[in-house]
């Protein structure tokens, strides 16, 4: 009696997904570092349908004074979703999911940055969802961490990631929407400091066997650091092109 | 002389160099911590920086704003982590919050707090501000750069080291187009003779506002 559902094929044979990119491809990316004038370092990402709005201010005066350390700066994440960045209206006020997420990503934050060269200060990192379509999170730490760089903030290292999980019974790199909502989906934010490999963030939302986990984990460095590329080309193009706008050195 | 553009974990250099400004070591290897600029034929392995907040150096001139009066000190805004204050037996002008002081840091503390010392009250006058670690192309190599933007606009400039630049007379616009082009373009070469051309494509107008003057002023006789 049951009514026999269509399946979605995530994976066809000649390997291509749901919008045609190859499992360990990327969507398309774009950055572009300072934005924000009034902002010490800010940085906008488009990631697919994704739309961020990162900006840094600080290190300054750490308030509520009770928060402050005295022996490194105190990093303070918002990760703000707008009411229309979903398609139902989302309610403005922070929800459980939201103040999560902006725990994990200023820890991941705060392993790059030489927090205590600046004792009894704060860094408000603030980062607004314009548009989201799955792996807004990471997302928001790629545009973040450019921009911390874009802020002068000393860093160990940048900040990159990606999401890696399954769907249709393969594993694929950055799911979209459509991917994570598939019955069997797995979905791992991933973030890593590029140089070293060290991990900083990994959440995990289903089941993986072991196999498959080592199986997403390459996956999900080798696509880190295409993102840790980008990021490196949005920051020194806010240089070059300003060489080559007004004529005054062309390389 | 050429100079690479780093971002934070950049590797500098994998040779064994003295360290310099703005990197740091690991396993071995010399990486940035901020976007700036290497030089790679210098025997230091260091960094310029592009972007960065002011921080305090003993015998640096501040430019600050007073922002409030409390019993026997004066706070002052400096631009850098935190507010500063100056002590009402040194200033013996009256103030009130917005005035503009100079004044020298005699002592900085682990926190970064500073002590201010020698404060000077300005009158009038405007600030413009810049990043903090653009400063030096301001002021250039023996003050080059500051004699050609004082010649050029004709204007008396004092310069903070704390990103803000006080000026008084003259051609204000020019200089404020003058310092944003210096802003712009602090990471190329040959940045004084740029903004000495730039000063004389544009001086011509002070000239002509001159004359411009002086013509009403006879009609008006």
């Amino acid at each position: 009696m049951a009514k026999k559902e269509e399946k979605i094929v995530y994976v066809d044979s000649k390997g291509k997904r749901l919008d045609g990119r190859k499992v360990n491809e990327l969507r398309p990316i774009k950055i572009k570092a300072g934005v924000i004038p009034r902002a010490n370092g800010s940085a906008y990402l488009e990631w697919g349908q994704n739309k961020v709005l990162a900006s840094v201010y600080g290190p300054r005066e750490c308030l509520p004074k009770h928060t402050a350390s005295p022996y490194k700066a105190v990093l303070k994440f918002t990760y703000k979703m707008s009411s229309f960045s979903v398609p139902d209206r989302k309610n403005p006020r922070p929800g459980r999911r939201e103040i999560e997420i902006s725990k994990v990503c200023g820890e991941a934050l705060e392993k790059a940055i030489f927090m205590e060269r600046f004792p009894n200060t704060q860094i408000d990192v603030t980062v607004n969802i314009v548009d989201s379509n799955a792996g807004s999170r990471i997302a928001a730490l790629a545009a973040a961490s450019v921009a911390l760089a874009d802020a002068g903030i000393p860093m160990r290292d940048m900040v990159s990631g990606t999401g890696v999980g399954r769907a249709g019974g393969k594993v694929i790199v950055d799911l979209n929407k459509d991917e994570e909502d598939a019955p069997d989906a797995v979905d791992v934010p991933l973030a890593i400091l590029p140089n070293s490999k060290e991990i900083v963030l990994l959440q995990l939302d289903g089941v993986f066997s072991k196999k498959e986990w080592q199986e997403a984990y390459k996956l999900g460095v080798e696509a880190s650091l295409e993102v840790y590329e980008k990021q490196k080309e949005a920051l020194k193009e806010k240089y070059v092109i300003t060489e080559t706008k007004k004529g005054v050195e062309k390389k | 002389m050429t100079k690479r553009l780093v971002i934070p974990g950049e590797l500098v250099t994998e040779e064994r160099k003295k360290l310099g400004s703005h990197v740091f070591v690991n396993e071995g290897k010399i990486y940035s911590d901020s976007i700036g600029l290497v030089n790679d034929e210098s025997d230091y392995a260091s960094v310029v920086p592009l972007e960065g907040k002011y921080t305090p150096q003993e015998g640096d001139l501040i430019i600050g704003v007073i922002s409030a009066e409390k019993f026997s000190v004066y706070t002052v805004d400096v631009n850098s982590f935190y507010q500063s204050i100056i002590s009402k037996k040194e200033l013996r002008e009256i103030v009130k919050p917005g005035s503009v002081v100079s004044a020298k840091i005699y002592k900085v503390n682990e926190l970064n707090e500073m002590e201010l010392g020698n404060p000077r009250l300005f009158f009038g006058g405007e600030i413009i501000e810049i990043g903090p670690v653009k400063i030096p192309r301001v002021i250039g190599r023996d003050g080059s750069m500051l004699n050609s933007l004082k010649e050029g606009t004709n204007s008396s400039i004092i310069v903070g080291r704390n990103g803000r630049i006080w000026a008084k007379g003259g051609d204000l616009d020019l200089l404020r187009k003058a310092i944003k082009k210096i802003e712009n373009e602090a990471h190329t070469e040959n940045l004084t003779n740029k903004i000495n051309e730039f000063l004389k494509k544009n001086s011509p107008k002070i000239e002509k506002k001159a004359k411009v003057e002086e013509e009403e002023m006879e009609s008006e006789e």
